[in-house]
């Protein structure tokens, strides 16, 4: 578009890659942490890129022996340097997992009412899904606590998934709202006039035609999911934990285990860098409840 | 089809699951919450007693209230205003097809999928005074000395913890503001620089003008989540050094679950809806966004 210098194109890349860098470095770090013996992560200067990997984090961390590769292999104890995170890593994927479903199922069916249907009261309908993406957190943890723990919904699996899928709600139902708005509506009449129903258009046709829509949906409803911590932090006690939350027991009064959180925190990491590495094309219409489109 | 109420010609039928659960998930809880705000926990009793209005006065002549009130608010000025300068400015400065550009947008994909309450943690790490990179990095610069704790100094915990909300939450921007820009047409360009406008007129002229709707809706979408964080504080100060980091949502959930103060813990955590919810709508209204 715009003619560059030679030098200033230079220049400019160059200040990409360094404020880029300068993002990805804490995550860098947080990686070669997980990797460093206890010694090595209390070493002043810093040791940034110098230090000798080892897999004993992991192996704390998820009570494995892991026994290959690098440095000498060590027992793993039990009891103390032994935190068996597995558990509380499938807590996670439970939760995450069928929270997702079943936000993405109940905001598909609404929004395609919400896009393919007229009636009163439509736009203000919408305004009020998104009005409830504005409640704090807490002003819904707190009477929910007191409401689960009449239903003894406290500490369950149905009790986190429900308001995980509560919380994704604003943005699955804007969102698929938004792609079943990219899809015109003259598909949906010229099939109603073949005489085929709602409900066989909506399978049969338009869903199909969404299906990317509902995967950019699912992989955020998952993150969020994933990385939420104040509902988890209050509706759970000792049955089940995700990730985030369980990652601040590390904490205790002889010292941080910064080994072992790392490695916690770099394996949760790695699923959702995943999914939203597949998902780039439609991050952006996510992030801003589909309202930017790509 | 044969059933009237149930056709799937009727919109509440779609919307059915939808409308329960959030009747059941906000309505509900909402309600509730206004009772309990007119309640308190009596420890003595073991349960709840009807207060009437206490708690709503005592709120409002809470001087902690209002200073969490006022760090909730400059948090949420200056982290909003530092995202959305940082965020344009990276935006603009990666909205070329230089070779590996498009790896470094996808780069920054990866703040955002990182837990928030992970993300404290590693920046209590990244701050410790002992061990930390960041504290070795300032001290390079003979900014800070070696064991200066940033987060458990009164005057720049607050600083420490936007630094964790910054780090992640400015790509969000970036992203956002990409997709704006990358969409915007080329001839106002043209012509601009044929009338030999300058960058910063160009910017100003054109660029703002056209991406208003982009810039709207990301300022409100992470406005909304800058004024409700609880992990950061949570996680890296509790609050703490005293009261310099204790925002409304941290305030209200330590007096609900650390001093069983049910009623209060309620109140506080209705004041903070009431205030999200004015602020956000007047913004709706005056930045004339719409879904």
């Amino acid at each position: 578009m715009v003619v560059r210098s030679r030098s200033s194109r230079l220049l400019r890349t160059f200040a990409g890659w360094a404020v880029v860098a300068l993002f990805a470095f804490p995550l860098y770090y947080w990686l070669t942490v997980a990797f460093k013996d206890g010694n090595e992560i209390f070493n002043w200067p810093p040791k940034v890129f110098s230090f000798t990997p080892t897999l004993k984090n992991f192996e704390e961390v998820f009570g494995i022996s892991l026994g290959f590769g690098f440095g000498e292999q060590r027992e793993v104890l039990p009891g103390g340097g032994n935190w068996r995170m597995g558990p509380r890593l499938w807590d996670s994927i439970v939760i995450a997992v069928l929270s997702t479903f079943l936000a993405v199922t109940i905001a598909t069916l609404a929004s395609y009412a919400l896009s393919r249907m007229n009636f009163r009261g439509r736009h203000h309908f919408v305004s009020w899904v998104l009005s409830t993406r504005m409640m704090p957190p807490v002003a819904v943890a707190i009477p929910v606590f007191f409401i689960y723990k009449d239903l003894k919904l406290l500490d369950t699996y149905t009790g986190v998934i429900l308001i995980h899928a509560l919380m994704n709600l604003p943005l699955a139902v804007l969102l698929m709202k938004s792609f079943f708005d990219d899809i015109p509506r003259e598909i949906d009449e010229s099939a109603m006039v073949d005489g085929a129903s709602r409900w066989l258009i909506f399978r049969r046709i338009v869903l199909p035609m969404v299906k990317g829509g509902i995967a950019a949906t699912a992989v955020l409803c998952f993150i969020f999911s994933w990385t939420e911590f104040l509902f988890v932090l209050t509706l759970t006690q000792t049955g089940l934990k995700t990730v985030p939350v369980v990652s601040s027991t590390f904490v205790t009064s002889t010292g941080t285990a910064w080994g072992n959180m790392a490695a916690l925190g770099a394996a949760a990491m790695i699923p959702a860098f995943i999914f939203i590495l597949l998902v780039q094309k439609h991050l952006v219409r996510g992030l801003t409840l589909g309202s930017v489109k790509q | 089809m044969k059933l009237g109420v149930l056709s799937a010609d009727r919109p509440l039928v779609w919307m059915l699951p939808l409308i329960l659960m959030l009747v059941a998930f906000t309505i509900v809880p909402l309600f509730y919450n206004i009772w309990l705000s007119f309640h308190e926990y009596a420890p003595f009793k073991r349960q709840l007693v009807y207060v009437g209005m206490e708690n709503w006065k005592a709120m409002f002549g809470d001087s902690r209230m209002w200073e969490s009130f006022g760090i909730t608010m400059f948090y949420f000025v200056v982290v909003l205003s530092i995202e959305l300068v940082l965020g344009m400015a990276i935006a603009m400065l990666l909205d070329e097809d230089e070779f590996g550009f498009g790896l470094l947008r996808s780069v920054l994909t990866l703040t955002l999928v990182v837990p928030p309450a992970i993300v404290g943690m590693m920046y209590l790490l990244i701050e410790d005074p002992e061990f930390g990179v960041l504290t070795y990095v300032l001290s390079l610069f003979g900014i800070l000395d070696k064991s200066t704790p940033i987060l458990a100094t009164a005057s720049t915990a607050l600083w420490g913890v936007m630094l964790a909300d910054v780090w992640q939450w400015t790509p969000f921007m970036v992203l956002i503001f990409l997709a704006g820009l990358r969409s915007l047409p080329p001839e106002p360009y043209e012509a601009a620089m044929l009338d030999g406008a300058s960058a910063w007129m160009t910017f100003r002229r054109i660029t703002l003008p056209l991406m208003s709707k982009v810039i709207a809706v990301a300022v409100l979408i992470r406005g909304i989540d800058i004024f409700r964080m609880f992990d950061y504080v949570f996680v890296m100060t509790s609050g703490g050094p005293g009261t310099s980091t204790y925002t409304l949502s941290l305030y209200s959930w330590q007096q609900t679950f650390s001093f069983i103060k049910w009623g209060y813990g309620a109140t506080l955590s209705l004041f903070a809806l009431f205030v999200i919810i004015v602020i956000a709508n007047l913004f709706i209204w005056a930045a004339k966004v719409r879904w």
